[in-house]
Parts: structure tokens; sequence; C-alpha cells
């Protein structure tokens, strides 16, 4: 059974006096422990509907379904902080967090608080190969590391699904190549679903499946 | 659990600073205002308060202690015979010119009494005795009124109202609000010197009620045999003393005026600060909403910020209050911060910096958590 779920799902948004269909009906779905690669030139409506999968916008038309729960605007906040977890083309780090407190602090966000919040940052920061740069501030980290912080940041807790926005847009080809591999084979050994938005073509080789959207719609 | 709060405010070092001074700028200028207030005030009734009296005896509508008018002298005695009254005493407060020995004049309080023993007054003699006043050229001198007057030493003489008074002893602590000095002396040796406006009349009347006796009783009766003139219980004279000067002066309103500006520019600096740090953490606060936090959790981030800025404002704010006591010392000012005054600043220090964070607050009740996805 699919861990995510779209369902018709267009999305409108108003320029001026100009109604704009971004997303156009597009039906999807993955499934726990996949990887999917979804691809598409700019403009394309992907980062729209990965915001949409990500609870963060509501769709103008049509369901989305996350870990058996239908996604309506006053339980979005409630299943970003169970069911998803998030990696940013730009980290999104709290600059004044080390790195180790950055996910601690995302656990303590989701409710997770004290030792157990304390023992699970330290296990997803040594999973991801930061063990000696946890104390480290995001401005003494490169910006594979900083990454990788960011990842470890989703992987915490027991989100079945993480979404993942251009993440190696700004890491250089081995780096990204690095954190890719890292990626897929934590979410493969803890079977999590994993979506990420891309124009890099270097994430195909990690994906299970590619998804291509074109003027909102899937190709 | 991990406090983003703390740790963010503390990261940029210079904004936390600033936010800081400009609390702590207002919680010095609000101590400063009101402390120098409370230390004129102090002094508009200081006497009032030295002086052992349950009731005062004035004359009709006298606005304050300083400001005495007179009336006959003989009024005593219809006082001494109301049942009720253990001691009655006529007092005599006036303004009176000195010649100094450098040809300058200045003025002098004088206070006169019969008896200046008996009433305990002036209460710091450090030099000399009080009961060497009685019947003789002489007079006490309060310590402050060197600044006005110069030096002066045991045994030195001054010309008041063109009669030369001995100094026979020095007091401290003795002041007015209108900062002249004061000097203490026979309450005849008064009235000789300024026998047109003084001879045969007081200005007030002490009187001191018997253990038991009703204080209002011997008021209502005090009242009934003296219809021309006003009766007081000290507490009621030392506030209309006070009042005075807070109402007729202006001096009242400039201090409230200061206050409110103190607390203006505290709310503005910190608003600014706060308002400044919201939006260039702008992404960080759609971070915590994107991975699942609510406005209420960066409502809470921006409260703790805001109250840590309080009380490191305060703290500092205090701290520079208090230096600032000696040198106002120096000045014969006094610097009055009363345990209530701290409490109601570090309550009000909080409050305004809750309210000046109450605009980050709007502006954070509308992030779109969908701006984490822009570059």
């Amino acid at each position: 059974m699919s861990i995510l779920t779209a369902q018709n799902v267009e999305k409108h948004f108003t320029e001026g006096r100009e109604r704009v269909a971004v997303l156009k009906g597009i039906d999807f779905a993955v499934d726990r422990g996949e990887i999917v690669s979804l691809e598409g030139p700019s403009g394309s409506g992907k980062t729209t509907f990965l915001s949409i999968l990500g609870c963060i916008l509501t769709p103008t038309k049509g369901d989305v379904t996350i870990d058996g729960v239908t996604a309506s605007a006053k339980r979005l906040n409630e299943i970003r902080k169970r069911s998803l977890g998030f990696v940013f083309q730009q980290f999104n780090l709290f600059p004044s967090l080390t790195a180790v407190e950055n996910v601690e602090y995302a656990l303590n966000v989701k409710g997770v608080r004290g030792a157990e919040a304390h023992n699970e940052a330290n296990r997803v920061i040594e999973a991801v190969g930061l063990a000696d740069r946890k104390r480290y501030l995001p401005r003494d980290l490169s910006g594979g590391q900083k990454q990788r912080v960011a990842i470890a940041r989703a992987l915490a807790g027991s989100a079945p699904i993480l979404l993942a926005d251009e993440p190696t847009a700004n890491l250089d080809s081995t780096v990204g190549t690095q954190v890719l591999e890292m990626f897929r084979a934590l979410a493969k050994k803890e079977n999590r679903a994993l979506v990420i938005v891309t124009h890099d073509p270097k994430v195909r080789s990690i994906a299970d499946r590619v998804v291509k959207i074109h003027d909102g719609v899937i190709e | 659990m991990v406090d983003l709060a703390t740790k963010s405010l503390l990261h940029d070092k210079l904004r936390f600073l600033i936010t800081v001074s400009g609390v702590a700028f207002a919680v010095t200028l609000v101590f400063v205002q009101v402390g120098l207030f409370l230390g004129l005030m102090d002094n508009a009734s200081l006497t009032i308060e030295h002086l052992d009296a349950d009731l005062w005896v004035t004359s009709h509508n006298t606005a304050n202690v300083d400001f005495a008018h007179t009336f006959p002298e003989t009024y005593v005695k219809r006082v001494r015979e109301i049942p009720g009254v253990a001691r009655a005493d006529n007092l005599i407060v006036w303004f009176m010119n000195v010649s100094l020995p450098n040809g300058a004049v200045e003025g002098t309080e004088v206070y006169a009494l019969e008896d200046f023993e008996r009433w305990s007054f002036p209460w710091n003699v450090v030099e000399g005795n009080r009961q060497d006043l009685r019947r003789g050229n002489y007079f006490i001198l309060d310590d402050s009124a060197k600044k006005r007057w110069g030096s002066f030493a045991i045994g030195d003489y001054r010309e008041i109202l063109g009669r030369r008074l001995k100094i026979i002893g020095r007091a401290v602590d003795a002041k007015s609000f209108t900062t002249t000095p004061l000097t203490f002396m026979d309450y005849r040796l008064a009235q000789s010197l300024n026998p047109s406006e003084l001879r045969g009349n007081t200005t007030y009347i002490l009187v001191k009620v018997a253990p038991g006796a009703s204080l209002e009783t011997v008021r209502a009766e005090l009242r009934r045999r003296l219809p021309y003139n006003d009766v007081f219980t000290g507490a009621e004279w030392a506030h209309r003393s006070r009042s005075y000067w807070v109402d007729s002066t202006g001096l009242g309103l400039n201090m409230y005026l200061t206050v409110f500006l103190g607390c203006l520019v505290g709310i503005v600096v910190v608003a600014q600060t706060l308002y400044t740090s919201t939006m260039e953490h702008i992404k960080e606060f759609g971070t915590v909403k994107a991975i699942g936090g609510g406005n209420a959790d960066i409502y809470s981030i921006l409260a703790k910020q805001a109250t840590i800025a309080a009380i490191a404002g305060f703290a500092l704010g205090a701290l520079m209050s208090y230096a600032l006591r000696p040198v106002i010392q120096k000045i014969d000012l006094k610097l009055v911060i009363p345990t209530p005054l701290s409490i109601a600043v570090f309550i009000g220090s909080i409050v305004l910096c809750l309210a000046a964070a109450m605009i980050s607050f709007r502006k954070v009740a509308s992030i779109d958590p969908a701006l984490v996805f822009r570059a």
C-alpha cells in the first residue's frame, strides 16, 4: 500500500487579475521504502507539487493522503510533525545551533524531549558520518556537511516520508554524489519513502523511479 | 530541550547588546527620574516626618510646610485645654535673610521652637547640643549650608536679619524641598528678629495626643475651637506638602513625561531590534513551521527573547542607577530607589518588552512556510 498518494491534484495561483494553473490534475503515489526522483524544467510546478506533498501548501482541488491520513487544512501541522522530514536546497539550518542541536531541536518541535531526543539526534548525526563534527556550528561546516546535517534532521524521529528539494544544487559533483548515496542507503535501511525534486541527473542513479512533470502534468 | 530562543539571541552579540542597552537606558532613565523625584519629595516632608506630632494646626489653606502663614500664638492655650492633648507647642517656620562674611546675602529657612529637646528636633545633631538653643542669640545650622554659605565652624557668627548670631551646633540631613539651608533657633529669638510679622504670632501648633486618647475626637475639638485654622495629621500634612510641589510646579508632570519618554525609547529600541531580528531570521521561523512547529512555537521564542532582553536590560540599568547614587549624592541630591519601585520597573520592563515583541508576533503569524523552498 502506498504511504503517500496524490489524486487529481490541481493548484491555481492568482497573479494580478490572472488565474494561473500551476498543477493540472496530478495523480501520484509512493510506496514505503521507495525512492522517487521528481524532475522537470524550471516553472514546471515540481516545487509547488512538493510543497503540497509536504503539507506546506494546500491543493486547489484534489486529495493528498499521507500515511493513511487525508491532508486537510486543519491537520497540515500535525501531519508535518508526525510523518514528514524535509531536506532543503539551502539547508536551512539554524545558524546558532550546533549540528547535533539542529537535529535535536527538530525532534523537540515534533514533541520528542529530553534524553530520548538527545540520543536520537546523536544516533542520526553519527549515521550521516558527522560524529566528529556534531558540536560545530553550521558556519564551520562545508556545504556537504551542512547537507548531511539537514538529512540527519529529516531522518530524526520516525517520519516515514522524506521530501528533498534540490538537495545537491549547492554541492559540487563529488560531494553531491556522496550525499545522495548516503541518503539512499539510510532511507532504504530505515524503509523510508524518499521523494527528491531535482534538476540533477545524478539523482536518477539512486532513484527507483523517475517521474517527470511538465507544465503542471505528469508525463 | 534545545533553547533556540537564547542561543539565537546571543548568537548576534552586537544586536543583543543594542537591545539590552535600549532597555537599560530606559530603566536608568526611569530609576534616576523617579529616584530624584522621590528624593526631592522626601525633602519636602522630611521635617514633618521627624517632628513627632500627631496633629498639626496650620493657618487656613497653607499649601506646604515651607510656605507658612502666621496666626496668633495664644491659640496654643486653647489647644492645651482640650482633653486628650498631651502636649502642644508653637512652631515658627520662616524664611530670613543671612548676611555672609563675604558680603553676599543668602536665605535660610528658620525652624523655631521653645524646647527643641522635647521634640527631639533637629533629629541628627552631630556637633553641639540642642538644649543650648534656649534663650540665647544662638542657632544650629544644617551641614548642607556649606554649599550655599561656604564653610562654617562652631563658634562662628552669622548675621541673620541684621543680628549677629553664634553657631552653636551642626545638624545633618535636615533639608527642605526649596534647598534653602535650615537653621534652628529659639522661638522668642525668631520672633525678635522679625517683630513686624512674628511678634505674638506663630505659624504652626504641634500637637501630641495623650496615650489612649482618640485622635479624631481631639481633631474634631480642635476644629471646633479653631474654626479659622486647618488641622492635619502628620501623614496628611506630609502628603499635602509633597502634593503641592507635584501638582503646582509641573514637577510631577515633568517626571511622568520623562518616565513616559523613557518607556517609549525602551519600547521603540526593543521593538525595532526584535523586528529586524525577526525579519533576518524569517527563513529560520519558516523552517520551524516547515518541520512541524506552529505559531505558538515561534511566539514562545520571541517572547523568551524579549523577556531575556528585559531582564538583562533591567539588571544593567539598575546597576548603572545604583552606580550613579554616590555621584548624585555629591551634588546634595538624593536618589531614592525603594523596593516597590524596583519591582514595578522590573515588571514594567518585561511587560514593555513583550509588548514590543507583539509587532514581531504579527509578522510571524503571516509567515508562509513555503518560503523555505525559495533560494
